[in-house]
């Protein structure tokens, strides 16, 4: 989890990660984080996302990233 | 001949009139309806101001902005679109360039708006889109248009960091929809999906060709575009035929791999601006659609929209690179050399168009308007304007246009026109910041400042946040002891780029 905060915290520094849970339905993030995004957790986490996992589910909290990314991992 | 906009209006509402011409996630109005509003908001407006003054409209992505839009041209005014997502510095000094005195807003950027160093009146639009038509007033505040009133005026970056304000006219924005028109071959049995954002350039072909064509624009929902599964089930839902995107648009679903889950079926026509296409990308859209015909196109919002264009005729591979093509009717251009004489075909020289598609200049701005819109060097005889659009070109054996990048430090970095010069004038604004360079790393469409200063990364970026919209923040930081110097004491930018990762 913490270097998943890493990242995001980079990504876009001025976002409450902790505590957001819309990060796609209200708009914080926009397709260019997402593109962005996506390159450095199949490269931090050793996963592929796929077009499919590309939902506003899979990407509204830092939590359901992080579950997202445990699932690809066991994969 | 058509005096202005209204003219397709009015066609469209009569003979379309049931028809749908723009829809939204929450709903869609028909050309009637539409007409209706702008004759609503029109009366209202025209009941307030004597025309051909600027009114703002800042109003979301949905089925009521063009209607403002033309509810506006309707009172005999031009519009000047915002975006109200843009950090507040940025619309007030908008708002400090335009000086308009009303401006439409709707009530979810109400609070937004009042947020604003605007001392003109916000008018509400969902308070007036039911005011009473009076086509009496309506005809008298259209009688003062002319084919070369302004019809909008559209803020681009400036490298002194004052957005510059494009002003467009009827006539203008009319020959390059005739010309696109004709290009894409758009009717009435057309579907457009908007991306662009509407108070962008690029949005033009979007609202005004199916005022002209009876086709109908659905404007996407901003997030889908992070999604592409879902952005391509909006196309398919709404048997979208036809996409006039940016660049950085169409590259997304083929980044993100959409292609691999679903596919838009009724497609006929992807149209692509606002930055050099990337063949790998395109290569994928045309192995997965390859019946769809593809357009690229060039041109700087000063001469209204695109200027060029070049239908791929062939399938592309990553090592392709795509002509600009030709001149769209009524549009001309000319390479010049640095010291005003012609350029020689295959040489490379600067970008200038000609024709009745120039801007009217920048919004109260006679001197850049002036250096930048000259008389042709190459005609002695009588007056006529190019517009120098900086970036350089050259022309192939085949007489086809070739793009070749800027002669200034402007960049196109996702379809949106940055001037690197801005990124480091906010920057500078900055406590602690020592000096600071802004540069482009294109392979990996990356924005870099490199500087130097007692000042964390991450407080620069939060800054940039509330100053700049989110399309000019600089992605990578890296912090020097120094910048790297020529001899002659200027920046080694090279060296700076050396350090790209």
């Amino acid at each position: 989890m913490d270097e998943l905060m890493e990242i995001l915290e980079e990504l876009r520094p001025d976002v409450d990660f902790e505590n957001e849970t819309a990060l796609i339905d209200d708009g914080v993030l926009d397709s260019f984080d997402i593109v962005a995004l996506v390159g450095e957790l199949n490269d931090a986490f050793d996963i592929e996302i796929k077009p499919n996992n590309l939902v506003p589910a899979n990407f509204n909290s830092a939590k359901a990233m992080m579950a997202l990314i445990e699932q690809l991992q066991d994969e | 001949m058509k005096t202005s906009v209204l003219a397709w209006l009015d066609r469209a509402a009569e003979r379309f009139a049931g028809k749908t011409v723009f829809s939204d996630e929450n709903g869609k109005i028909t050309f009637s309806e539409l007409n209706n509003y702008t004759k609503s908001i029109g009366t209202y407006l025209a009941r307030l101001v004597s025309g051909n003054v600027p009114i703002v409209v800042m109003s979301g992505r949905h089925i009521l902005t063009p209607a403002c839009y033309l509810g506006a041209v309707r009172a005999g005014c031009f519009y000047a679109p915002m975006d109200a997502t843009m950090p507040i510095s940025r619309l007030n000094s908008i708002l400090g360039v335009i000086k308009a005195d009303f401006m439409l807003v709707d009530k979810e950027h109400l609070e937004t708006a009042k947020k604003l160093d605007f001392c003109g009146k916000i008018i509400i639009i969902e308070d007036i889109i039911d005011t009473q038509p009076d086509e009496e007033l309506l005809k008298k505040a259209s009688m003062g248009l002319t084919e070369i009133s302004p019809l909008y005026v559209i803020f681009t970056s400036g490298s002194t960091g004052v957005p510059k304000g494009v002003i467009t006219s009827h006539h203008s924005l009319m020959c390059y929809i005739d010309a696109v028109c004709k290009v894409l071959d758009i009717n009435e049995s057309d579907v457009l999906g908007n991306q662009s954002p509407l108070d962008y350039i690029a949005a033009v072909r979007d609202i005004y060709l199916p005022l002209k064509t009876g086709a109908s624009t659905v404007i996407i929902p901003k997030n889908e575009f992070s999604m592409p599964t879902e952005l391509f089930e909006t196309l398919n839902k709404n048997r979208v035929t036809t996409l006039c995107w940016s660049v950085a648009g169409i590259e997304l679903p083929a980044k993100l791999g959409a292609f691999d889950c679903i596919k838009p079926e009724y497609l006929k026509k992807v149209c692509f601006s606002g930055s050099v296409m990337p063949c790998k990308y395109l290569k994928i859209w045309q192995d997965n659609l390859p019946d769809v015909l593809y357009v690229n196109q060039y041109g700087p919002t000063e001469a209204t929209a695109s200027c060029t264009y070049y239908v791929v005729d062939k399938k592309v591979d990553e090592s392709t690179v795509l002509p600009i093509g030709t001149p769209y009717e009524n549009y001309s251009v000319i390479l010049l050399n640095d010291d005003g004489t012609q350029t020689p075909d295959g040489e490379i020289g600067e970008i200038c168009v000609k024709g009745p598609i120039l801007a009217l200049g920048y919004y109260g701005d006679v001197q850049r308007t002036s250096e930048s819109f000259i008389q042709n060097p190459l005609n002695p005889n009588y007056r006529e304007l190019i517009y120098k659009t900086g970036d350089l070109g050259s022309i192939g054996e085949d007489g086809l246009l070739m793009f070749h990048g800027r002669k200034d430090r402007q960049i196109k970095h996702m379809g949106h026109r940055i001037e690197l010069g801005e990124i480091e004038e906010t920057a500078k604004k900055i406590d602690g910041m020592g000096e600071c360079c802004a540069l482009y790393n294109k392979e990996k469409e990356h924005l870099y400042l490199f500087y130097t200063g007692d000042v964390q990364s991450k407080d620069i970026v939060l800054h940039f946040r509330k100053v700049l919209p989110a399309f000019m923040v600089p992605r990578k930081l890296v912090a020097l002891e120094e910048l790297p110097k020529l001899p002659n004491g200027k920046l080694d930018m090279q060296s700076l780029k050396a350090m790209f990762k």
